[in-house]
């Protein structure tokens, strides 16, 4: 009977020590690996059951066991009451912001990344050095400059204002450069010109089918980046029915520690819980687009 | 703290995209023709980027020269001020200090954590995969008050335990002055070790096969395989991972702004929690601009800085002499 290498080399063949040791190892990695699978889902599980204790059940039960009687039903309308219902603006107005800025974001870049990619023009190397060179300036450094020119505009305090700057994601155009430049091969857009199209509606028609999966990427990375700003909107907005949910919570978390305030931890926390559900519960599904456009940046520069 | 996805990328692919098939003096003529309709389509993110970046960024700079009292230019003034302003300075310090143990601990726990998802050893690599990523989808300032209450001890039970037990005099305190920097890195760790091991992970699925295949015939083990192959291939999107952890460090403003409204921790332990009080505050938007030309340069050099220090340190040869020795 004769014994080829690959056999020789399957963990059958090395004898029970090899099985053993691989199962050794097996178990070890399993059990770090859930280590920290348990620090990562510790507090969304602790939001999970806070969200269902009232204030006296959060200070007097234990801390990770569920309360005997859960107080869901008066937590929600607690949430949705409090102060005139102002959560219910908050949780309206972070969607605006957020899907408004992600679709015109992923717009504006798409256009300008499809226009330096597949077309030469005077300035196309400026433009570009002009894009790369901004992804270096830390974005919190503008903030005050910003609300300082908005406020000359009349910007300040309107969903415009806030918009308008999240808008600029130079990122964004990089990225679909590089992904135009791969995507969409200069041969078909030819026969579509000798065909008689015009180039937007060469590239509505024929390209953008085939830009689709980095318009997605892109509109997910501007749309979880709005919906988790805090700073930009902290800054531009004072009327509190313009708030998103990060700022509309940190007002509320803020007046915990002013006196004679009602303390509505049960309405935080249940508010927070609220704020990450619809995330959460997508992002098994929208993982693979925004995995994808995070590591662009290290990838093309491999 | 706002992270965004790119950063300072090494190379740029700036490739020649003349339009194939047509040639001659028609060719010259649609190319032209389509320059025009490039320029063109570059144009609104131009002009939104001259109004609400370009402009910004002038003007603070232009800000930052005047003076605060009577707004006429005063040269180098808020700079002088900023920089004999002792809080501004140690909270950069202190950012340095946060990021040398913070960022460390972080990005090698995300390089294990990678490497051991793309191991045999690892059973469910998609549910861990996914489990830690799953913080990138909330929101810096959920995370800090989800933390917040957990490591308040009327909060939370559990930090009195080891006083129960009698280890300790009282319940633990992680929200105190003496311990909120820690604090605060266990929370920025929780945000974002997955993001850094999700970027890393793509980076690991990307080396070629027949490398690690040939590491196997020849009987490398699987440690001496994910030291010495995979981990100087992926070492460019390890820097990547890091610039951009030193570019978020010295942004930290959410989690301390939120443990301070919960347990009043500091209103000045991170540099844009000043610019925000110089700003609005205060109302010196002078100072405050010329504080974040500070951070912003201090950040572009600590970057620049990285880079030289891991060229120099590291033979640029590495990752291809793995690959040479395996592949031969």
């Amino acid at each position: 009977m004769s014994v080829n290498a690959a056999q020789l080399r399957s963990p059958a063949f090395r004898g029970s020590r090899g099985v053993l040791a691989r199962r050794a190892k097996t178990t070890v990695t399993t059990a770090f690996l859930v280590l920290v699978a348990v620090y990562v889902l510790i507090p969304i599980y602790w939001l999970v059951v806070a969200s269902s204790k009232n204030t006296s059940q959060l200070f007097n039960t234990q801390t990770f066991l569920p309360p005997l009687h859960v107080s869901w039903a008066s937590n929600f309308k607690g949430l949705f009451t409090f102060e005139d219902g102002d959560f219910r603006w908050w949780l309206l107005n972070s969607f605006i912001y957020a899907s408004v800025t992600a679709t015109l974001a992923a717009a504006v870049s798409t256009l300008c990344g499809y226009g330096l990619a597949k077309y030469r023009f005077r300035g196309r190397r400026m433009v570009f050095a002009l894009v790369v060179g901004s992804l270096m300036v830390p974005a919190t450094a503008l903030v005050v400059p910003l609300f300082l020119l908005e406020h000359f505009m009349g910007l300040t305090n309107t969903y415009q204002g806030v918009i308008l700057p999240l808008i600029v994601y130079p990122f964004g155009v990089y990225f679909m450069s590089i992904f135009c430049a791969d995507a969409v091969p200069d041969g078909l857009l030819d026969s579509s010109r000798v065909d008689g199209a015009g180039e937007l509606r060469t590239l509505w028609q024929i390209s953008r089918p085939l830009l689709m999966p980095g318009i997605v990427t892109l509109f997910l990375l501007s749309f979880i980046g709005t919906w988790n700003n805090y700073f930009l909107p902290l800054v531009l907005l004072g009327t509190e029915s313009r708030f998103p949910l990060t700022v509309g919570l940190s007002a509320w978390v803020s007046s915990l520690s002013s006196v004679g305030a009602q303390p509505i931890y049960p309405e935080i926390i249940l508010g927070s819980f609220v704020s990450v559900l619809p995330m959460l519960v997508l992002f098994p599904f929208l993982q693979r687009y925004v995995a994808r456009g995070l590591s662009f940046g290290a990838i093309s520069g491999e | 703290m706002a992270v965004q996805a790119g950063g300072a990328t090494a190379s740029l692919p700036i490739r020649a995209m003349a339009p194939g098939g047509v040639t001659g003096p028609k060719r010259r003529r649609l190319r032209v023709a389509h320059g025009r309709s490039g320029l063109m389509m570059t144009s609104p993110f131009l002009a939104l980027f001259a109004v609400f970046f370009a402009g910004p960024l002038i003007y603070s700079i232009v800000l930052s020269l005047r003076s605060p009292l009577t707004g006429a230019y005063s040269g180098l003034l808020n700079y002088r001020s900023a920089f004999s302003n002792a809080s501004f300075w140690s909270a950069i310090v202190r950012m340095g200090y946060f990021g040398l143990i913070q960022v460390t601990v972080m990005i090698g726990l995300a390089i294990v954590l990678a490497l051991l998802l793309d191991s045999p050893y690892c059973r469910g690599r998609k549910v861990f995969a996914l489990v830690y990523f799953l913080p990138y989808a909330v929101p810096g300032v959920i995370a800090a008050i989800m933390w917040g209450f957990l490591l308040e001890p009327d909060l939370d039970s559990a930090l009195g335990l080891p006083h129960s037990l009698g280890l300790t005099s009282g319940p633990i305190q992680p929200l105190s002055y003496r311990l909120v920097l820690y604090a605060i890195m266990l929370i920025v760790t929780w945000e974002w070790t997955g993001y850094n091991m999700t970027i890393l992970l793509t980076s690991l699925t990307n080396v070629p096969h027949q490398v690690l295949e040939a590491a196997k015939v020849d009987g490398a083990s699987e440690l001496s395989i994910a030291t010495r192959i995979k981990l100087p291939l992926v070492r460019r999107t390890i820097i990547f991972t890091v610039v951009l952890s030193i570019i978020g460090t010295l942004q930290l403003f959410n989690e301390p702004v939120i443990l301070n409204e919960i347990a009043t921790t500091g209103n000045s332990l991170t540099p844009n929690q000043i610019i925000y009080n110089t700003a609005f505050v205060f109302g010196n938007e002078q100072l405050a601009a010329a504080q974040s030309v500070i951070l912003a340069a201090v950040t572009i050099v600590a970057t620049v800085a990285f880079y030289g220090l891991v060229r120099r340190r590291m033979n640029p040869l590495a990752a291809p002499r793995a690959t040479r020795a395996v592949a031969k």
